[in-house]
């Protein structure tokens, strides 16, 4: 346990929870909640597009809120940190095009081992290892590829739906303009209902449920250990905590406990693995909003993480009701929101992939092979992209991996001495 | 002579593979054209005479009095609009349309409007549709491991060693280890081929609004957005500054005439530009333009064997030609993504013109390259650029 950093402590958390409560960081939390809530609609159209049953998408979307959002309420809390919690997204894509291969007690199963191997790589510190191992961009061209492949299939729907498209697609362009504090993907599922509504789109149907995240027993399989779990367990432990912990140290956070997370991140994700649910890890996006200037004074910032979890298990029991909402809505509107959600984050992993000019051809077979979608043996694209993507950059790209192997041990050596 | 002295067996090569690759990819939508139209194969033979002649003839004229590879081929998005507007449309008015889409061409080119809207484009958005454009090749490479996985890893673990190896001639050998393997493994027999002229047909033109409209507008704007634009991006990436005009003028005037066999607009190439221009042609920037001259003859030949080439190509497996392609554009698509990837200064819009490009859809007519361009530039002055 040497290696878990300590927190200041939850005893008297809701005390100072008060106590630092202001204006800045109760909007900025509202806004990193909101942001967390859009997302669900990632969840909901790569299940359905994975032709996943609505009733399963919606205990996912809602254990998605309510398990994130417990641990989004603690890690803050413990650690007096910017830390909000939620899932990977690249994650709920693999675990929705993975289900209907292996089964879902199968995918749970390896989301499980995914999770134990993040939890072992925080209780030992070996978070450096697996990135000299896997070097980032090749990572990233695996993340980029898939994500690209569910890209492209949000706009061929488009085709019958031109005006709607613009419409929704001109409001989330001008939103990321004009306004900093609303999610732009929050203005364009405006426009697009309000869009629907003036047409006359029949929305009668939808009706508000309360659920709540039921117990399932998973399963293990080598193919969907190999096809999902490894993957997952590189994503969260080589990208999902690195890519938050950058981000709060860059806010000019001194100590980040980086082992911390990765092994709450890990339990968070067992526990996930029992109430249908793929992860439970830092979440960048959110975290860039809560640690940011704009959540007030340093000291104070974590207040913001604390709401954002808390406005995820408020919303999670009512989830059901956007699921309902969603689904009243013809086809194109959910590619829509899901293709601009995703358009983000095929962004950054494009650029971490492809600018910083190292593995570039090995980070261009993993984005090839992933987007491809192929299956061999049994075992899925993200597996081979990942291997292929590491062979064919020491074929070519040896001179990278010695470059990396030096400057991670100097990145290493004051780590291990704090 | 100074072609012979500065000619190079990757440069010939490299021409000959770009006329591969058209031949085999883009023809196939020429042909889905033709089997929609139902025309008898001698008519078919005299298109492919037309579109290959015209390839020809602007790709030497130009590579030699510009001294850079410009590589030209008839515009692959225009034939996939034939698709859609044959029965219906008569074989007269298409002839009528091409003329109308070449006259178009040549007044931009001429008065030298086109450079003026290249240079608005963001390099960003340019090289994003590129890779837009080629990403499907690369894809089609791993594509067929599931259809044909020893082909596939015969010919993927060929292009690695040949490339760690020897760089220089990794496409020579590749092509010499696929047929190999294509003959091989495949069971592909080289057997039903045989050497005969091509015919060339003159048809009659017959001009209507209709056909000038459905036809003739959008050939316009998918050739200049579609092979113009890119073709230029490709030029750009690969350090050449030759301006647009003396090819839009040279490659619509040419136009005119195939027009009258058969021949589809003829264009700067899209798909196979890259092929001639980087690297791979020749280390020297100055030396590629014999990849061009080499491109043309191998279309010079290809017309003239018209028959004969559409017999040689459908006998090796398509899914040989495809595995090649994509890793003859493996060099081109690292390029173009890594060029967009670095322009953070409007990565958003170009990351948006990649998807929509990539995504291959059809709007009204118009193909995705066009549609990438216009929402990525939408996307660039909504999101990136900064207003006074």
């Amino acid at each position: 346990m040497k290696h878990i950093e300590k927190g200041v402590s939850l005893r008297h958390a809701p005390r100072d929870f008060v106590r630092d409560l202001n204006v800045d960081n109760a909007s900025t939390g509202l806004v990193a909640g909101i942001l967390g809530l859009s997302v669900g609609v990632v969840h909901i159209s790569a299940g359905t597009s994975a032709g996943l049953d609505s009733s399963f998408i919606m205990i996912w979307v809602i254990s998605y809120l309510m398990i994130n959002g417990l641990f989004g309420l603690f890690v803050p809390a413990y650690y007096r940190l910017p830390l909000p919690m939620a899932n990977s997204i690249p994650g709920a894509l693999m675990f929705a095009a993975v289900i209907p291969v292996v089964g879902l007690e199968a995918a749970l199963g390896a989301s499980l081992i995914a999770g134990a191997i993040s939890l072992v790589a925080g209780l030992t510190g070996v978070m450096g290892m697996v990135m000299r191992l896997i070097p980032m961009p090749i990572v990233m061209g695996m993340v980029g590829g898939m994500l690209l492949s569910f890209g492209l299939k949000m706009v061929s729907p488009l085709e019958g739906a031109i005006v709607p498209a613009a419409i929704m697609i001109l409001a989330f362009f001008i939103s990321a303009r004009l306004f900093r504090k609303i999610p732009p993907l929050v203005v364009s599922m405006a426009a697009g209902l309000a869009y629907l509504m003036v047409t006359g789109v029949d929305l009668s149907g939808v009706e508000a449920t309360i659920r709540f995240p039921e117990f399932i027993m998973p399963e293990f399989t080598l193919s969907a250990f190999l096809t999902y779990g490894l993957p997952l367990a590189i994503i969260l432990v080589g990208m999902e905590t690195p890519a938050g912990v950058g981000l709060v140290k860059g806010m000019g956070y001194k100590d980040v406990p980086a082992n911390g997370i990765t092994a709450v991140g890990g339990v968070g994700t067992m526990v996930s693995a029992f109430f249908n649910l793929h992860s439970t890890c830092i979440a960048a996006p959110m975290t860039g909003i809560c640690s940011s200037p704009e959540a007030g004074t340093h000291d104070k910032r974590w207040v913001a993480a604390v709401i954002a979890g808390a406005i995820f298990v408020v919303g999670a029991p009512f989830y059901g009701y956007v699921v309902s909402l969603l689904e009243a809505t013809p086809g194109y509107f959910i590619s829509i929101i899901a293709g601009l959600a995703l358009m983000r984050v095929i962004t950054s992993a494009m650029s971490i992939a492809f600018a910083g000019k190292k593995h570039e051809m090995g980070a261009l077979f993993a984005f090839l092979i992933a987007a491809s979608g192929i299956q061999i043996l049994g075992i899925g694209a993200t597996f081979w992209a990942l291997v292929l993507g590491v062979v064919v950059s020491m074929i070519f790209e040896t001179k990278d991996f010695d470059f990396l192997l030096e400057t991670s041990k100097k990145r290493d050596a004051p780590e291990s001495t704090g | 002579m100074q072609l012979l002295k500065d000619a190079s067996i990757p440069a010939v090569t490299a021409g000959f593979v770009a006329v591969l690759v058209s031949y085999s990819g883009p023809l196939a939508i020429f042909f889905q054209a033709a089997q929609s139209a139902d025309i008898s194969s001698a008519m078919m033979t005299s298109w492919v005479w037309a579109i290959s002649i015209g390839a020809a003839v602007s790709g030497i004229l130009l590579s030699i009095w510009l001294k850079v590879p410009v590589v030209t081929a008839w515009s692959a998005p225009g034939t996939a609009l034939l698709v859609t507007l044959f029965p219906e449309l008569s074989l007269n008015e298409a002839v009528g349309a091409y003329l109308v889409a070449a006259a178009v061409i040549f007044t931009i080119g001429i008065t030298g409007s086109f450079d003026r809207i290249i240079q608005m484009i963001p390099p960003g958005i340019a090289s994003a549709m590129m890779a837009g454009i080629l990403f499907q090749f690369g894809v089609g490479v791993f594509v067929s491991l599931q259809s044909v996985p020893a082909l596939a890893i015969g010919m993927i673990f060929a292009y690695l060693v040949f490339k760690r190896l020897t760089p220089r001639y990794s496409l020579v050998l590749l092509l010499v280890v696929g047929v190999m393997l294509a003959v091989g493994l495949e069971g592909a027999s080289l057997k039903g081929v045989s050497v005969q002229l091509a015919e060339p047909q003159f048809i009659r033109p017959e001009w209507t609004w209709s056909a000038t409209l459905s036809l003739a507008m959008p050939l316009v704007l998918v050739s200049l957005t579609g092979q113009f634009l890119p073709g230029m991006a490709i030029m750009r990436t690969s350090g050449y500054t030759t301006r647009a005009k003396p090819i839009v003028v040279v490659t619509s005037a040419v136009s005119f005439f195939t027009a009258f066999f058969g021949g589809i607009t003829t264009a700067i190439a899209a798909i196979t530009a890259a092929i001639c221009t980087s690297k791979e042609a020749h280390e020297d920037p100055e030396k590629r333009y014999v990849a061009g001259v080499a491109n043309g003859f191998f279309y010079l030949i290809g017309g003239i064997c018209a028959g004969t080439i559409v017999a040689l190509f459908t006998s090796l497996p398509g899914e040989f030609v495809a595995i090649l392609a994509g890793l003859a554009l493996i060099g081109a698509i690292t390029s173009n993504i890594s060029a967009f990837a670095a322009e953070k200064s409007h990565l958003e819009a170009s990351v948006i013109t990649f998807i929509a490009t990539a995504s291959g859809v059809n709007f009204l007519g118009l193909g995705s390259a066009f549609w990438g361009v216009v929402v990525g530039a939408l996307a660039y002055n909504l999101l990136h650029r900064r207003f006074r």
